[in-house]
């Protein structure tokens, strides 16, 4: 068995593993895993920009992090952990900063200070941006500060699994994707940053690869999942193949139509307009196309023609590319089939209570991003907030562990038992898929995608709850029995995929299982049998446990105190 | 209508020796051919080995030859390889002999050119990186968190906008001088460098850095103008541009 051992492994190599690891490796012996090379990581596709009250624009003097977490905590509906909002808000103009000092290429305004966009549901124009490749470029800036400072990476490398010792983390088995074997990588802190977990559904704007790897190995190692019922449908994904078209499209002014021509947002939030929050977007959307009002019954069109072709040129150019490229649309021209996808995960992997951001509760386990639920996004996440959000913890967390110092080591012996006993689990695990006669995990995978896409979207009820349960819990007995071709390892992308599918169905039977347990509406979580928040009752995160191999739900309180709790209204 | 479609893909289970498999399979609307290998591996060979992620044309990951011409998988439909409008002038990329292709009916899927197999359509990037590597591609400013910001006109940053949309995903390696000289740091590299050299935050240390390694030979003054590198490229970069640009401002003749 192949033996790595480091202070800290950071797990996954997009924003926020990159951030820590910069932060981290100043003084420590690191390493950054990551099953694709890290330009690849799903950062990169974020588009629209970095929310940070700057005040660069006229328009945005008078903004500050207050107001920024005002705004966030309110988007939330009010289901985010004030503290830590107040905190990712007083951070976010250093780290913007701070990026741009890194040499990330921004664009400008007239005075040459980065360039602010306004964005859903926020007070002031605070959204910085690079075009509307953002994500690209931050990631990329991440990436060559990655080089310079030596960083060291393990590239397509697969996290299977944890392993704990004397009660503590102790590591991870993660399988070598190029030579197809297991490796044991020991250390006294590890770090989830493996991003979204969107995959679970059939439609959905995240990259295939966005499978929730580290959200199901912390729950395999008993750690819950936080909040998983809050999902982001994002309001305007490109028809046919849900490719995200940038909420930036609407900050620059773009327009959504119905099929009478209608600008219907005047019936749902006659103010904000196309600028209300993601959540109100979607369910209106959503809304026109149950009652006709779409086109072909599975879209309505995002109008940006008279912006005119300068603009989209200069503002929009990826948009206007993935228009051409994926749906033969040039929005100069015409406007965009759009249609509300499975966007981001408020919630993911749970965290301690009063711990440090992104503490969990087993020891020397942390996590940040996307994968994390800290919550800062509470029932639902404001555009431009999730870039922030994993460099502003990333650096955060990296300052924190180095401060804290290292642990005492778990002692040897317990590590050598636990991570051959990883190990067996694992090989076992490969042998029986390879025996198997049952399901291919290609039909299991479409289920579940279609069963949350039908029965957990962007309206829920009890009886569609109950059925995604009752289809979830069938489908994971199925997978028990899934066979795929574990022989050859090098490489084998089948194998990989199937791993995957392991962590996407308990994260899909959570996901179900807190929505039916949540008897309320708030934020991106819409209950058509209970259209109401109820405070009283549901203002806590749900916890959702592993017990004997049934779903257990707790909860946790919110952190509140810093804003009154208001009804949501824009 | 389910329209069938045949599939000629290129294997290699890394010991050197290849074949091609057929496929065949009713191809739905709007399929890619990053779809497709994703059919081919869910339903007839879990083994079939690509990369993939963001399946938007932004992460560069599925960079490969498609009818002969280097694609990326995610952004190439199925319905369209056949007509749509090839790169003029384009060195023929072989990698082995395959069985008759018959370029009317079947969709003939190839790894990158000038790339060593390591299984099937995955390619060794690591040249690819640590040529990349080799440009030293990053600013050395000591990190500020203090605003101001450092101030940048829109023209300045104008000038290096279409650069930095580079994903490196390798298609640009499909170059004439990659495939004769594995020294060479080719064109993705260099259109890099360019993106540093012209930021206008650059400090004169760094500029000067970048500029002593691809100003030596196997670099800027190995690029022999093919601009083959310019008709493939995804992204509109045009690194054959800007290794001319660079030639032009930095080489004095």
């Amino acid at each position: 068995m192949r033996v790595e051992e480091f202070d800290v492994l950071i797990v996954g190599a997009g924003l926020s593993g990159l951030r820590a690891g910069l932060e981290l490796s100043k003084k420590w012996n690191i390493a950054v895993i990551s099953k694709v090379y890290p330009v690849r990581s799903h950062s990169g596709a974020a588009q629209g920009g970095i929310n940070a009250a700057l005040s660069n624009l006229e328009e945005g003097k008078g903004d500050t992090p207050k107001a920024h977490a005002f705004d966030t905590v309110k988007g939330s509906d009010y289901l985010a952990d004030q503290d830590v909002v107040m905190f990712m808000c007083e951070e976010a103009p250093k780290i913007v900063v701070e990026f741009e000092s890194m040499g990330a290429p921004f664009s400008r305004l007239d005075s040459g200070l980065i360039a602010q966009r306004p964005f859903g549901g926020a007070g002031f124009p605070r959204t910085c941006y690079a075009g509307d490749r953002t994500g690209h470029a931050l990631l990329h800036t991440l990436n060559e500060q990655s080089i310079h400072n030596g960083l060291n990476f393990f590239n397509e490398y697969f996290l299977v699994d944890l392993f704990k010792a004397d009660r503590r983390i102790a590591g991870l088995i993660a399988l070598d994707i190029a030579k197809g074997e297991l490796v044991s990588f020991r250390a006294p802190y590890v770090i989830l940053a493996t991003g979204g977990f969107g995959r679970i559904f059939k439609f959905s704007t995240n990259a295939v690869i966005n499978t929730g790897d580290g959200v199901g190995a912390a729950f395999r190692a008993g750690i819950p999942m936080q909040d998983v019922e809050f999902v982001q449908f994002h309001p305007t994904t490109l028809f046919g193949t849900n490719i995200l078209i940038t909420e930036g499209a609407r900050g620059e002014g773009g327009y959504l139509f119905n099929n009478k021509n209608e600008r219907f947002m005047e019936k749902t939030a006659p103010k904000a307009m196309e600028l209300a929050p993601r959540d109100i977007v979607a369910r209106s959307i959503e809304t026109e196309i149950i009652e006709e009002r779409g086109f072909e019954n599975s879209y309505v069109h995002l109008d940006l023609t008279h912006l005119g072709a300068e603009r989209i040129k200069e503002r929009l150019p990826g948009i206007r590319e993935i228009s051409m490229s994926f749906a033969g649309i040039d929005p100069i021209e015409e406007p965009i089939p759009v249609q509300p996808g499975q966007h981001y995960s408020m919630g993911g992997i749970g965290t301690k209570f009063d711990g440090e951001y992104g503490e969990t509760d087993l020891s020397g386990l942390y996590t940040i991003g996307e994968c994390s639920c800290l919550s800062v996004h509470g029932a639902n996440r404001l555009g431009g907030n999730s870039l922030l959000e994993t460099a502003v913890f990333g650096r955060h967390i990296g300052r924190k562990l180095l401060k804290k110092g290292l642990p005492n080591k778990s002692s040897l012996s317990e590590i050598q038992i636990a991570e051959e006993r990883a190990i067996d689990n694992i090989e076992r695990l490969f042998k029986s898929w390879n025996e198997n006669t049952g399901k291919k995990p290609v039909e299991i995978r479409n289920e579940m995608g279609e069963t949350l896409n039908r029965n957990v979207g962007v309206y829920r009820t009890d009886k569609d709850l109950k059925k995604a349960t009752t289809t979830l819990l069938r489908l994971q007995k199925e997978f028990l029995n899934t066979q795929v071709s574990t022989e050859d390892r090098s490489f084998n992308y089948g194998l990989i995929r199937t791993l995957e599918l392991r962590s996407m169905l308990d994260i899909a039977e959570a996901t179900a299982y807190a929505s039916l347990w949540r008897k309320e509406s708030r934020g991106a979580h819409f209950r058509i049998d209970h259209p109401t928040r109820n405070d009283d009752k549901y203002l806590v995160h749900t916890m959702i446990y592993s017990v004997k191999d049934e779903l257990e739900i707790k909860t946790k309180p919110v952190k509140l105190g810093i804003f009154e709790i208001k009804e949501r209204k824009y | 209508m389910v329209e069938k479609h045949k599939f000629l893909v290129y294997r290699n289970s890394g010991n050197g020796k290849s074949h091609y498999d057929k496929f065949e399979f009713p191809v739905s609307k709007g399929m890619s051919i990053l779809d497709a290998l994703f059919y081919i591996q869910d339903y007839f060979d879990s083994t079939l080995a690509f990369r993939y992620a963001c399946r938007g044309a932004i992460c560069g990951s599925c960079g490969m030859t498609i009818d002969k011409v280097p694609l990326l998988a995610c952004r190439t439909q199925v319905s369209t390889v056949k007509t749509s409008k090839k790169p003029a002038k384009l060195p023929e990329f072989k990698f082995s002999d395959h069985p008759e292709w018959d370029p009317e009916t079947e969709i003939l899927i190839e790894p990158l050119p000038n790339m060593s197999v390591l299984k099937d359509l995955v390619v060794d990037m690591e040249p690819f990186w640590k040529f990349y590597r080799e440009i030293e591609p990053y600013f050395a400013r000591k990190w500020n968190d203090v605003a101001p910001e450092s101030l940048q006109s829109t023209g300045q940053m104008k000038t290096i906008e279409r650069l930095v949309y580079c994903i490196l995903c390798g298609l640009c390696w499909a170059c004439p001088v990659s495939k004769e000289n594995p020294n060479y740091l080719g064109p993705a590299q260099l259109a890099k460098a360019d993106r540093f050299i012209r930021d206008s935050r650059i400090s004169d240390d760094r500029q000067e850095s970048i500029l002593s390694r691809v100003l030596q030979d196997d670099a800027v003054p190995a690029c022999e103008k093919f601009f083959v590198c310019n008709r493939v490229c995804p992204k509109r970069v045009m690194p054959g541009t800007a290794i001319k640009d660079i030639r032009n401002n930095w080489i004095n003749e």
